[in-house]
């Protein structure tokens, strides 16, 4: 299905005051319906608080935030339930079967689901009866993926997905991004990885100090500092130390 | 319907995992299921034997007569006192006594036992004691006088103008025992109830497991009533095996209705578990938890009647200690055991719970946290 021209988020003006200073200063923006929308940043530009802002997990102090018409601030509960969220560091209960995990996240949302489709959507179904202190990084991030979409929602949120995984499973998990992206789903995303962003998302706006200093796709992104004038040194490359490395090692995930 | 059935869904599938994962976990099996047994096991032993006091006696022979073997004979096969076989001359009972490890010591001297006067024999028997142990010799001494008259008694009949008989008013036969297996019960169950969810709450916090849960749409009342039964199911399993091994091991004297006792030890459990998930859902981490439970546990333990009768305590101290949660707890629990009490008996400690839970549930619910 991919990206089509209809709305789904819509943020107005949103604030959010700590200590009367605005660590997110009046953002606007919209995301489509199969877009995967990038915000990028350095630390404490305030990616993350509007995250929560936009999950109904943190209480918006000015503006508006709509999902597929809904505000947000109004209707935290069924805001929920359009929403899937995968969290920075992904946590679970230990001495959990992944099944039952999987089981129950779907019935959170008082759903029903086969624990072991969603398993074998994210390659963990010989996993299925381990517990998640068992899995690797990269296979944790997976299974917090399945378990973001067992209620099928609308937007799904991600925070830093491959901050801190080996250079297949970041592979592996853009594969994974872009898949659900194709099933119609919204995608933010959190990331400091330029190669990510611009590989991954549609559209990206750049944080700074609360407030979104840039907002366009990659390409124009580029494009526009180029206009500008901007030169960088001249390297003709036709690979970089990450193709070695994968050259050397394989694009076969490891866990 | 539809929508009872699906705001019910994530209890029941919650309840159930949380159950199967305690299972999976050897630790806690440990200290849900194991720990209260090992502390009945010891309190079961200490208190199983008051019953009959047991003091441990020196018994020197001095005497060669038949009477004084068959004497001895019978002193050493009696079950009111332990007498110490290591013993044999007034040398290692003064010894032994000096150390305390004799309460007092019975000589029979050389004469004892002799016939007297060809008709029947005679004697007087001796009994040592250390001065501080003054209270072993004189009861030690009475219950030999009552020996010698009842063995006079056969020797030279006669009767007997006045007598003193003494009785029990507990017809019944309880134990101290099954007094003491109600407070053990209801420290079981505070334990259970307070320790286990002050640890895992604040944990669970500070992984950002729960907060995961607040992005779905789980309310916070279905995650209650979720932990609510499977620490209910849980302390009713804890407490049935403690059942178990009271009965088998120490005799416990059941007389209640076992369905009572169910319901009273379901509802102190539910009350309990109230608190510690107050405590836990309120702390941000285990440091703010831990002294907390301290703090609300260990009063209850002293003020309940678990660990000493409240009747030993000043009557305006008793007034308040009545309504301390755990004490309607170990109060009903008792009275189910040792007086069969039965639903409308419990009507004041049963109320007494159903108030603390709603006024609990009402704190910890405004209380929780997700993050």
């Amino acid at each position: 299905m991919g990206k089509t021209d209809k709305t789904i988020v819509t943020v107005t003006d949103l604030v959010k005051t700590y200590d009367k200073k605005n660590v997110v200063d009046g953002i606007s923006f919209d995301v489509k319906e199969g877009e995967v929308f990038g915000i990028l940043g350095p630390n404490g530009a305030g990616k993350t608080t509007t995250l929560e802002m936009l999950e109904a997990m943190r209480p918006i102090d000015g503006g508006t935030a709509t999902i597929t018409g809904i505000d947000v601030a109004k209707n935290p509960d069924k805001i929920r339930a359009l929403i899937g969220v995968q969290p920075q560091t992904p946590s679970f209960e230990e001495k959990t079967k992944l099944v039952e995990l999987i089981e129950f996240f779907a019935a959170t949302y008082g759903e029903k689901v086969d624990a072991k489709a969603f398993l074998e959507d994210v390659q963990l179904l010989e996993k299925a009866n381990a517990y998640p202190e068992q899995l690797s990084g990269g296979q944790r991030q997976r299974f917090s993926i399945a378990a973001a979409l067992v209620h099928g929602p609308k937007v799904f949120f991600l925070d830093e997905p491959t901050t801190g995984l080996d250079p297949q499973a970041r592979r592996n998990l853009w594969d994974l991004i872009k898949e659900v992206r194709d099933r119609g789903v919204s995608v933010i995303l959190t990331t400091h990885y330029m190669d990510e962003a611009e590989l991954l998302c549609d559209r990206i706006a750049v944080m700074d100090h609360g407030k979104i200093i840039a907002l366009d796709t990659p390409k124009n992104l580029v494009k526009d500092l180029l206009r500008r004038g901007f030169k960088k040194e001249q390297h003709v490359e036709q690979a970089n130390l990450e193709d070695v490395f994968i050259d050397l090692t394989g694009k076969a995930l490891r866990d | 319907m539809n929508r009872i059935k699906k705001a019910l869904l994530p209890i029941i599938v919650f309840a159930k995992i949380d159950i199967k994962r305690l299972f999976r976990d050897k630790v806690a099996i440990f200290f849900v299921f194991f720990f209260p047994l090992i502390f009945l096991i010891i309190f079961g032993s200490i208190f199983n034997n008051t019953s009959d006091v047991s003091f441990k006696v020196g018994l020197v022979n001095q005497s060669q007569a038949d009477f004084a073997k068959d004497f001895e004979k019978q002193l050493r096969s009696n079950d009111v006192f332990d007498i110490d076989k290591e013993v044999v001359s007034v040398d290692d009972a003064r010894e032994k006594m000096n150390r305390g490890q004799l309460d007092a010591t019975i000589i029979l001297p050389d004469t004892f036992g002799q016939i007297k006067n060809n008709k029947y024999p005679a004697g007087q028997a001796q009994v040592l004691y250390d001065k501080s142990n003054e209270q072993a010799a004189q009861t030690l001494t009475s219950i030999m006088e009552s020996i010698f008259g009842e063995i006079n008694d056969k020797l030279v009949p006669h009767d007997v103008p006045f007598s003193v008989k003494a009785e029990t008013t507990d017809t019944k036969g309880l134990t101290k025992f099954d007094y003491t297996f109600s407070g053990i019960l209801g420290f079981t169950l505070l334990s259970l109830g307070i320790f286990g969810p002050t640890q895992v709450f604040p944990r669970l916090k500070q992984r950002g497991v729960l907060r995961r849960y607040h992005t779905t749409t789980l309310k916070v009342w279905q995650y209650f009533v979720a932990n609510v039964i499977s620490n209910a199911f849980i302390g009713l399993l804890a407490v049935g095996m403690m059942f178990a091994v009271a009965v088998t091991m120490f005799d416990l004297n059941m007389r209640g209705n076992y369905l009572v006792l169910a319901l009273v030890v379901i509802l102190g459990t539910v009350m309990l578990f109230g608190i510690g998930l107050a405590l836990g859902g309120w702390a941000k981490n285990e440091n703010q938890a831990a002294p907390l439970a301290q703090l609300v546990t260990l009063p209850m333990m002293f003020l309940s009647g678990v660990f000493f009768p409240t009747f030993l305590m000043p009557e305006l101290l008793q007034k308040v200690t009545q309504f301390i949660p755990l004490t309607s707890v170990v109060d009903a629990v008792r009275l189910t055991i040792t007086e069969n009490a039965n639903l409308i008996d419990l009507a004041p400690e049963i109320g007494i719970m159903l108030g603390w839970t709603v006024i609990i549930y009402l704190i910890a619910f405004k209380v929780f946290r997700w993050e």
